[in-house]
Order: structure tokens, then sequence, then C-alpha cells
């Protein structure tokens, strides 16, 4: 019973699709040729492939920029790596969508694009604090009297 | 009551420490953001701002960040931007104002 009841469910989309086809060749006529990614989506999964796929890193690139900022505080390396990583990957895929811009879907064009300058932000935080690190330890080593009344206030 | 202060005894003693004040001594521009959360989790805003201002939009951004790639709003990413750029102004302001007034040794 269960089989001969889902062999139409299965059998309906099959025999729409043939149905459409030439419906939508008929309706075309004024196109001489259309083009061939239309009329045979790559995803029929999600109903059809128009700019319904993701980009691959764009959400992975938009989490490590987020992440990047706090994790600045570790001596700013790991702000540092999270923050290059997020940049290289939303760049990469800002690169994939201009190639191919009705391949992917807009928003997470979008996503990897902050993504992208989150990681800028990150970066330059993190640099900047590495910068401070390096003039702290300078100024620790060869002028430690002004490094203590600059730090602690003491006069 | 009594498990609640406990737990955040427990909390407090088993923070994460800095390293770079061990170090120097000196506080990182992340230092406060453990205890501004406990702050926070007290339900004491105004001393959670002091602490670490950055901590509630920070924690913000985290929460907007993960229903936006659930549910996908239409401005989400630019909302994400804004509020990062200005998280990485609040530290910076932040950081300074505490070199300013000598609070980076507490």
């Amino acid at each position: 019973m269960s089989e001969e009841q889902e062999n139409p469910q299965e059998n309906q989309p099959i025999n729409l699709n043939k149905s459409e086809t030439p419906a939508g060749n008929t309706g075309n006529t004024g196109f001489a040729t259309p083009p061939p990614f239309q009329q045979a989506p790559p995803f029929g999964q999600f109903g059809g492939g128009m700019g319904h796929q993701n980009l691959p890193n764009a959400t992975a690139a938009l989490v490590l920029g987020i992440i990047a900022i706090p994790a600045c505080c570790f001596y700013g390396i790991f702000g540092l790596i999270f923050g290059i990583i997020a940049w290289i990957l939303g760049a990469g895929d800002m690169k994939k969508y201009e190639l191919n811009p009705t391949f992917y879907t807009e928003s997470s064009y979008k996503n990897a694009k902050a993504g992208k300058i989150c990681g800028m932000i990150a970066t330059i935080l993190s640099l900047v604090f590495i910068v401070l690190v390096i003039l702290v330890i300078m100024g620790a080593i060869t002028h430690p009297a002004a490094y203590d009344e600059f730090f602690k206030g003491i006069h | 009551m009594v498990a609640q202060s406990s737990f955040f005894d427990w909390l407090n003693h088993h923070l994460f420490t800095c390293p770079f004040k061990a170090h120097f001594g000196i506080d990182c521009p992340g230092c406060g953001f453990q205890r501004s959360v406990i702050a926070l989790l007290k339900g004491n805003f105004l001393e959670s701002l002091k602490l670490y201002p950055a901590t509630i939009p920070f924690l913000f951004v985290i929460i907007f960040m993960l229903v936006h790639l659930r549910y996908d709003f239409k401005f989400g990413a630019q909302i994400i931007k804004i509020t990062v750029a200005t998280i990485a102004v609040i530290i910076l302001i932040n950081y300074i104002y505490k070199i300013y007034t000598h609070q980076l040794i507490i």
C-alpha cells in the first residue's frame, strides 16, 4: 500500500516539469536561444537554481570577523589571525559573487561583505594593540621612570 | 539565593587571567570584559557599563548575528557592520580614557 501511495507522489512532479518545459518554450518564441542554465537548474532540491545558493564562506567570515574583536586582548595575536582569516574569506567570496552574480544569493554576498569589513576593523584594532605592546616593552626597558609615571601616575 | 551567590563567587574566582596584565601589570584593551559580564548576569547594568562599556553592544551583536544567520534580515549585515565599528570605537575610547585617568593599574 505504501509503495502505491508513494508512486503517484513521485510521478506528479516529474509530469509537471515535463508539462512546464514545453509551455515555457512556446511562451518564449520571441527568444531564439534561451540561456541553458535557466532550464536546467543545478540545485533542483531548493526549487530552482537561480541565486539560491549561499556563498560558501560568508557565514564563516561573518562569525570570525565578530569573534576577532574580543580576541584582540590576548596580545592581539588571536584577533590578528581571526581578523585576517575573516578578511580573506570575505574578500574571496565577494570576488566569487562578482564573477557569477546570478548564481549566489545577495544576502550571503552582504554577509561576506560585512565579514570582510569586521575582519578589517579587528585587524586594525589588533595591530594598534600590538604596536602598543611593543611601545610599552620598549618604554619599560629604556625609560623605567617615565613608564611608571605615565601608567601608574606616580609623581 | 545562597546557591546563586556561591555560583557568582565561584565564577569570580575562576576568571581567565589576562596574560598581558600578568606580565606587565597593565590592563589590556579587553580587560574588564569578564567582570562586566558577571555584573550583567547579576543584573547590574551600570556597573557593567563602568567596568567595560563594550560588553552590552558586543553581546547584542553576537545574539543579533545568530538570529540574522537564521532568519536573514534585509539590513542585518549593515546593522552588524555599524555595531562592530561602534564597538571598536568604544574599546579604543575606553582604553585611551583609562590611560589618561591612570586607571590601568587597580
